[in-house]
């Protein structure tokens, strides 16, 4: 029995639950209605404890289930020929592996963070349950299996973006909720006609369409997987249900929204790898006007939402802008469905988590010790903070693509895949838009570093000036952290080959 | 023969005659009688299921052991069994969650004849489920009206007469369809049972007699059955019946009465037609076409409708047009989601009803959208329940109403081409427009709403001490809807092995 | 279509018609006394229909008084029995509707059911 890869879903969930539940029983001992009550530094230590520790053996756990072979199980019957079934290959093994990572780092990034948000330990409750759930979305064998935990992850990662319960909070969590339920519901219909004309929904390399069947129907089964394509897209943020994005990430605290961007998004990349590369099959799609739409609709995202970053001030909403943008630079190297594309998409898969996080952690990190927002406010910083601002500065520029850093690599092997894929005049548009938009990345991130350190002139930081110390930099806890992802970052690109000779060989089994 | 075989048969007897006992005892009294005969009636049911399970066959009881053509019998499957179990189980529920209401809305002295009607509408709904004589049917629809239009009109106000009014003249135009059918049933075959009628309508349809009789027949009985559960475009009367009726009344019309009624349709296709002829017949495309029609229809006037009741009220149009479009698939499958969705529309029907008025509670009573705004944080349980069934209701995996929808949708799939294109674009349009507005209320109850509007119409808190039954129900509700969405396999197995004994 | 037949069963055929009558008086009548009036047409309808097919020319009614004679003898039983409990639940059906007529009618002075379905969007109850 595989039964025990199931174990760093489980654990997660089952610890978040016990969090949350004693916190429900807390309150009622207390009085219920009563204003949550500040837990002291002794009760703080033991939550960070327990969450760490859950997080770790999970991790640890996750890692082993996806570094020991195959392993596949079937839970249930959810209803004849259905089964909740997982299956742990080499995609599952991509995702797991960096989500894992990433998800520990923040944690105790957030350890520190959270102090000033309060509330920390319906926090970490719903924080364990979202990892259990995304290691369960990333095994997941079946695309049933993976739409119902696509939903759960929905469900339980809408707690985070409404943390804090003010009015824009909730009410950006909601957007986020009826955004991720449209979306999903295409997919869902898109599952309806892919279970009639595919031999199974169960994941292999490759497509399981059968090509009798799909004869004669092909414009209805283009029309649902292209509503599939858009659906799940509303969760990585591809036009046009783009908009919970920019929305969501302001408001929720910085660590959720370093994991709602960085990986949460990433979830709507592994559902369209999912159908496009292990249900429905590159071949049936290539040369159709789906490709078509979908190059172009990952295109003017890209665009879109470089300008949109370039023009917006307030830094985290500049941050979400960039993710809209770069996770569909992911989209697009599936969508030229050529295996050195979807090499750079896996690649940007696993960088851009990385990166956008650092990025993230930065900005909370500027809240939490400056309480700024708005970029224009970040003048002269780096005299303060100089060591944040380097792994900042080290972050942007892999996201830019600077060689030798990993954004590089995996733009390189994007455009490559563009070009060589054969698809016309999108081979030409598509690096011409990568490029541009790289550009734009450069003119929306590095300025911050450019006036942070040459503010030009004598700029007293005002919170510097309250303190009477010219030492904004933050304590270990958080700093290091971003350094772990800030080198990951850069270190990833000087020796990719490991990662790259993975990729490509997924790449190579689906095409 | 067992003595568990019996208990169909006592179990229609006993809700039946604890009826009129209800009227010579005070409302106390029979309140505890009527909760006491649904769970004994649910026990009993339970045992049965649990004996046909067993037997893996369906069994004849003869009442008053006069043999075949002559005698009057009830016919017990898994499929009828696990209806009347689950139809207890939701009306156990809703009578409890709906306490606080009838207690403030009914007068006192009246309070018994409430008890008199809910034990009827119980006693007529086991005898749909479990009759075998098409006549005993009629009489017992009749009684199912009759008691629902009590149920309606208990609480007096303009709006339920009205509506108890309307109620009344769709029904009875519905019956008496559904009266002249089963006439002309009678009159082609010379029987009243179900199973003899079926013989000579096999033999009839072989031999090619009376084909258009035989055709009328069905489509007069099909129409009748349509009006009277409120398929669109028959549902005038529906949204005022269930959004100004006391509580338990619209969870138990709305999940209960007009499955009653699809019930016996089921019954009539499979037992007394045929489902091949009611399939050859062409009649299930019109059931098709108008069930469609109200999946749309239905949910464009919930989202038109500002008041919370009346929106759920129209939600149920919608879904009695999933239950129709399954009919009309014209698949065995078509007509197991249909069955599914009858039980999964109860759960979440009745949910949906009791924790919108745990909602309006902390609002003031008021059911107008506007002021629900943030009532989800004044009532905790009843926001999240709220959440819970609207999330089911569109379709949201872990709840029963995921289940169906994938159940329709495999169904549609299989079909034939003409009808697997016009069933998905339904489900997909309806879905988008159930998330529409089920999420809309979702998001009103869960807006912040300002603190001194709050003070000023003295709002207040509800907490789960406040109403214990209510919370209780709603509790079990809950676990129902995720009972159904997550162990649906058992269910749907049961569903179709009970359709197979059913015929 | 055989026309002939239609003559040869004018009982059925005027059962059918009193049956449209009292339908589209039930459906389309504004008034509810009318309407009433309407079902107690289509209800009869139906019994005159039942009553018809369980009558047969030249036969006596089952009521044995001087010894069972052949089954040929008698008409079949179980219409009249039919009838009489479609009579009981017609009954029945006409009270209630009666008495919530009488309802509408003191609330609201009228009986037509459209003018007080205004009435009560009216009230904004």
């Amino acid at each position: 029995m595989d039964a025990w890869i199931l174990l760093p879903v489980i654990l997660p969930v089952l610890a978040g639950v016990i969090l949350l539940l004693s916190l429900a029983f807390d309150k009622k001992k207390n009085g219920g209605g009563q204003p949550d009550r500040e837990p002291g530094a002794e009760e703080l230590h033991s939550l960070h404890g327990y969450v760490a520790a859950v997080l770790a053996v999970s991790a640890a756990l996750a890692l082993a289930a996806a570094l020991s072979g195959e392993h596949s199980v079937t839970l249930f019957e959810l209803l004849k020929g259905i089964p909740v079934y997982f299956h742990v290959d080499d995609i599952s093994r991509l995702f797991a592996i960096v989500i894992s990572i990433v998800w520990l780092v923040v944690a105790f990034y957030s350890f520190v963070y959270m102090k000033h948000e309060g509330k920390e330990q319906r926090f970490y409750g719903f924080y364990l349950i979202v990892y259990g759930v995304l290691m369960a979305l990333s095994f997941a064998g079946n695309l049933v299996t993976m739409y119902l935990f696509y939903e759960i992850m929905t469900l339980t990662s809408m707690p985070l973006v409404l943390h804090n319960g003010s009015r824009e909070a909730i009410m950006a969590a909601l957007k986020y909720l009826f955004y991720s339920m449209c979306g999903a519901y295409l997919g869902l219909f898109g599952i309806f006609f892919l279970y009639k004309y595919c031999d199974t929904l169960t994941f292999t390399a490759g497509g399981t369409l059968n090509p009798g069947l799909a004869q004669g129907n092909v414009t209805i089964l283009l029309i649902a997987v292209f509503g599939m394509l858009v659906g799940f897209g509303a969760k990585a943020g591809m036009l046009p249900l783009h908009a919970w994005l920019p929305a969501a990430h302001p408001v929720a605290p910085s660590p959720a929204s370093a994991v709602l961007s960085g990986v949460i998004a990433k979830a709507g990349v592994l559902a369209i790898i999912r159908v496009v590369f292990y249900v429905v099959g590159p071949d049936f799609l290539r040369g159709t006007w789906v490709q078509t739409a979908w190059m172009t609709l990952t295109l003017l995202t890209v665009f879109m939402g470089s300008m949109m970053a370039f023009r917006e001030p307030v830094f985290k909403k500049r941050l979400a802008y960039s993710t809209v943008s770069q996770v569909s630079y992911i989209l697009f190297g599936l969508s030229v469905l050529s295996p050195v594309g979807m090499t750079g998409a896996l690649l940007h898969v696993v960088f851009h988590m990385v990166i956008k996080c650092a990025l993230f952690l930065t900005a909370g990190i500027f809240i939490f010790q400056c309480g700024e927002t708005r970029v224009e406010q970040f003048r002269g910083i780096g005299k303060q903070m100089p060591k944040t601002l380097w792994c900042y500065t080290f972050a942007s520029l892999a996201l830019i693509g600077i060689p030798p850093t990993s954004g590089f690599v995996s733009k390189w092997y994007l455009a490559q895949g563009a070009l060589e894929a054969g698809v016309g005049v999108f081979g030409i548009v598509g690096p011409a838009v990568l490029l541009v938009s790289a550009l734009l990345t450069a003119g929306y991130l590095l300025p911050i570093t450019t006036s942070g350190f040459f503010p030009g002139g004598i700029v007293k930081h005002v919170k510097a000036e309250e303190k009477q110390d010219s030492n904004l930099e933050p304590s270990l806890e958080m700093l290091i952290p971003l350094a772990i992802l800030a080198a990951l970052a850069v270190l990833l690109g000087l020796f990719p080959n490991p990662l790259i000779n993975f990729a490509s060989r997924i790449a190579a089994s689906v095409m | 023969m067992e003595f568990v075989q019996n208990f169909p048969f006592f179990s229609i007897l006993l809700s039946l005659f604890s009826g009129p006992l209800c009227s010579v005892i005070g409302g106390k009294a029979a309140r505890r009688i009527n909760l006491v005969v649904i769970t004994v009636v649910g026990a009993m049911s339970a045992s049965v299921l649990h004996f046909t399970i067993r037997s893996g066959e369906a069994y004849v009881y003869l009442m008053g052991h006069f043999p075949a053509p002559w005698g009057n019998e009830i016919r017990v499957g898994v499929l009828e069994a696990l209806m009347a179990l689950f139809f207890c189980v939701v009306m156990f529920l809703s009578m409890v969650g709906g306490s606080l209401e009838r207690a403030l809305e009914i007068e006192a002295e009246k309070e018994n004849l409430y008890y008199v009607m809910v034990n009827l509408l119980l006693s007529s709904l086991l005898a749909l489920i479990y009759t075998n004589d098409l006549f005993t049917a009629y009489v017992f629809v009749e009684i199912n009206t009759i008691s629902a239009c009590g149920l309606i009109m208990i609480r007096q106000n303009g709006r339920t007469i009205e509506a108890a009014t309307r109620y009344m003249i769709m029904s009875l135009l519905g019956s008496g369809l559904l009266l002249l059918g089963i006439c002309f049933l009678y009159d082609m075959t010379g029987h009243l049972l179900m199973s003899n009628i079926k013989e000579q309508v096999q033999i009839l349809h072989a031999t090619g007699d009376y084909h258009i009789s035989l055709l009328v027949t069905v489509s007069l009985m099909s129409v009748g059955i349509a009006i009277k559960s409120a398929l669109y475009p028959f549902h005038a009367w529906l949204p005022d019946a269930y959004g100004y009726s006391t509580l338990s009344s619209a969870a138990i019309l709305s999940s209960l009465v007009s499955k009653g009624y699809i019930f016996l349709l089921v019954k009539i296709f499979y037992r007394v037609i045929g489902f091949d002829i009611v399939r050859d017949s062409k009649i299930v495309n019109i059931l098709f076409a108008f069930g469609v029609v109200g999946m749309i229809m239905g949910s464009v006037s919930a989202i038109k409708e500002g008041n919370i009741r009346r929106m759920i009220a129209y939600s149920s149009v919608a879904q009695i047009g999933y239950i129709y479009m399954g009919f009309g698939i014209g698949t065995t499958a078509g007509v197991i989601a249909s069955l599914y969705h009858i039980l999964s529309h109860a759960a979440t029907k009745s949910l949906l009803f009791v924790a919108a008025s745990g909602i309006t509670d902390a609002s003031g009573e008021s059911t107008s959208f506007f002021d629900l705004t943030g009532a989800g944080y004044r009532n905790k349980l009843a926001g999240v329940a709220f959440t819970v069934g609207s999330l089911s209701m569109v379709g949201f995996p872990m709840f029963s109403g995921f289940i169906s929808k994938l159940l329709f949708a495999q169904a549609a799939v299989d079909s034939a081409y003409y009808k697997m294109l016009p069933a998905l674009i339904a489900l997909a349009v309806s879905t988008i427009l159930n998330a529409v507005y089920f999420m809309k209320t979702v998001i009103r109850i869960y807006t912040p709403a300002d603190r001194e509007e709050i003070q000023r119409r003295g709002f207040r808190n509800v907490t789960m001490a406040d109403q214990k039954a209510k919370s209780a129900a709603l509790v079990c509700f809950i676990i129902l809807n995720m009972a159904l969405g997550l162990c649906s396999e058992p269910v749907v197995r049961l569903l179709s092995e009970g359709l197979q004994m059913f015929a | 279509m055989n026309f002939a037949n239609l003559a040869s069963n004018y009982e059925e055929a005027v059962a059918m018609l009193l049956f449209v009558i009292g339908f589209s008086n039930l459906l389309l009548q504004k008034n509810l006394i009318r309407k009433i009036i309407g079902l107690n047409i289509m209800d009869t309808a139906v019994y005159l229909f039942l009553a018809l097919k369980g009558y047969i020319a030249g036969r006596k009614a089952p009521i044995v008084v001087d010894g069972v004679q052949s089954v040929k003898a008698y008409v079949n039983p179980i219409p009249s029995g039919l009838v009489l409990t479609g009579i009981v639940v017609s009954v029945s059906v006409s009270a209630l509707m009666l008495a919530l007529t009488i309802r509408l009618y003191r609330r609201y002075h009228t009986l037509d059911l459209d003018e007080i379905t205004t009435r009560l969007k009216k009230e904004g109850l």
